[in-house]
């Protein structure tokens, strides 16, 4: 008969410990620090679980970031008398832990200067202060604005865009543009069947709204800019577009070279005479498809114009708002669109540079 | 008496009180829904102006779709009001209560997600497949993609309008200065521009 192996007891250690919740509090991560307030938490006594194992390495600072004074901050805060007392008394009580929302705050305001902004949220709702926070943003924002301040104002909206978020909160980078996947779409879903119709040409007022729904993702944000002046928020367009998509200029100088193949392209069908589904049977089925990959930068292989639409939007997503669909035989392909003396495109350096004849 | 807000109340969205009869329901649908249409069609439509009329549209049709139909009204206004009773019951228990607490409020934490689930997002959702509804108000396929996003929104608006009200249990209670929090929301702005 096998003899009852004894049971060592688990050691925490203490300094690892708030260490982990240094960290997470540095990095804003509210969904760590949870877990190690959870009944799994490798920090609990009677789990089985190590913090001192790789698996975990995740939780804890490395020499770089243990050398931040941010991290400092955060640790002299772990660690002071009361808070540490607490931390230990809800790590050692067999139920759920109520968070202590002096940290939960730091991790809160971390989280919106790392730009998390999901997380940020997360903390702000667990501490009934999102919505309040937000609207603090915009009011400020909207301060900034009137001042002439731009890329104040437009950090304020970002932030406070940000902190509508309803996803759950993930440490992962957002995109550039949320619901960029299907609100570019959505954008181009009817195909235009007059120049009119394409989202492109619209009158510089709407076209101007289109561009801050789309870019911003917040009903709320586009109501309170639309009750300033189109210069402001022309100006407000063209600062989000630089800080959302710092390589805006490398998409510009694609589209210039996308316009020109535009025009080669159509001056191949007039010396032809023919119409362009002659023009598409001659060349053996061939679609100038090397327009949208112009645009983008790259060949999507077998790619049909919403794949690229959806790169492209992913990559660069004011694009989507000069780019139009187009029918070329029975293939559709996405080519640049836009009207040259219009205000947005002004702004954002895509009139200027064009080749002659666009 | 327990607050109520957060706890969508489609006889109010029809302007009726809570005894209506699914004849003065229809009634009261298909005046505000010719109303609605008449608006969208007087004003440009921008994206967030879509958006609030969409958001309207669909809360009108599930205002219907619940009420006009005895047995699903029956079950809408029993879950609402146990939903409301019980959190009256969670929110007076006395503190040294801990048992009682911790029976509560995951309880009420299901439940109460359950029923704006349900009369939030499914039922305008549902209600597009009703002949009267899509009469009325044209819905399609398109309207229903969309609605679903701003839907899932407006669930999580009520939800923080219920759980603003409730006693902080996730976290310990924050003590808030809020001139505190007006200076770092300027730092935050100056130092990340």
């Amino acid at each position: 008969m096998a003899r009852a192996v004894a049971k060592q007891e688990k050691i925490v250690d203490l300094e690892l410990t708030a260490k982990a919740f240094a960290f997470a509090v540095m990095t804003g991560d509210i969904v760590n620090f949870k877990f190690l307030f959870s009944g799994l938490s490798p920090v609990r006594a009677w789990t089985s679980e190590q913090l001192e194992t790789e698996k975990y390495e995740y939780l804890l600072p490395n020499a770089d970031a243990e050398s931040t004074a941010a991290y400092k901050g955060a640790y002299v805060a772990v660690r002071s008398d009361e808070t540490w007392a607490y931390i230990q008394a809800e790590l050692g009580a067999k139920r759920n832990a109520q968070l202590p929302s002096e940290l939960v705050l730091m991790i809160a305001d971390n989280a919106v200067r790392a730009a998390k902004y999901t997380l940020a949220a997360q903390a702000y709702e667990s501490l009934r202060l999102r919505r309040k926070m937000q609207a603090e943003f915009f009011k400020q924002a909207d301060e900034a604005l009137a001042q002439g301040d731009i890329p104040k104002a437009v950090q304020g909206y970002r932030i406070a865009t940000g902190l509508s978020y309803d996803y759950a909160a993930f440490p992962e980078p957002l995109p550039k543009v949320a619901n960029y996947q299907s609100d570019a779409l959505r954008i181009h879903g009817r195909y235009p069947e007059r120049a009119q119709e394409c989202p492109s040409i619209m009158p510089e007022e709407m076209h101007t709204d289109l561009a801050l729904n789309y870019l911003l993702s917040d009903a709320t944000a586009v109501t309170r800019l639309r009750e300033y002046p189109l210069e402001t928020r022309l100006a407000f367009v063209k600062e989000l577009v630089a800080r959302i998509d710092p390589q805006w200029d490398v998409f510009v100088a694609r589209y210039h070279t996308a316009c020109t193949l535009v025009l080669e392209f159509a001056e191949r069908m007039q010396h032809q005479k023919a119409t362009l589904e002659d023009e598409i049977e001659e060349q053996q089925g061939h679609v100038p498809t090397q327009i949208m990959e112009a645009l983008l930068g790259r060949t999507i292989e077998n790619g049909l114009w919403w794949q690229y639409m959806k790169d492209l939007a992913y990559e660069h997503p004011a694009a989507v708002l000069f780019i139009g669909r187009q029918r070329v035989g029975k293939h559709e392909i996405l080519m640049p669109r836009l009207v040259a003396d219009s205000a947005l495109p002004e702004v954002l350096g895509l009139a200027q540079g064009l080749p002659e004849g666009a | 008496m327990a607050s109520e807000a957060g706890y969508i109340n489609y006889f109010e969205r029809l302007g009726l009180a809570n005894d209506a009869h699914p004849g003065e329901v229809r009634k009261a649908y298909k005046k505000l829904m010719k109303q609605l249409v008449q608006e969208i069609a007087q004003v440009e439509v921008t994206a967030d102006r879509r958006a609030q009329f969409m958001l309207q549209m669909a809360t009108l049709n599930a205002a219907v779709f619940v009420l006009k139909d005895k047995e699903r009204r029956e079950a809408y206004w029993a879950e609402r009001q146990a939903l409301i009773e019980l959190e009256a019951e969670w929110c007076g228990l006395d503190d040294s209560d801990e048992a009682r607490h911790d029976v509560l409020r995951p309880k009420f934490d299901s439940e109460v997600r359950s029923f704006l689930s349900k009369y939030v997002q499914e039922m305008p959702l549902n209600a597009g497949s009703d002949h009267e509804v899509l009469e009325a108000s044209h819905w399609d396929v398109a309207h229903a993609r969309h609605a679903t996003q701003l839907l899932r929104q407006y669930r999580h608006h009520l939800h923080h309008d219920i759980l603003e009200r409730l006693p902080y249990h996730e976290v310990t209670e924050p003590k808030i200065d809020w001139s505190e929090r007006q200076k770092t929301v300027a730092e935050l702005l100056e130092g990340l521009c």
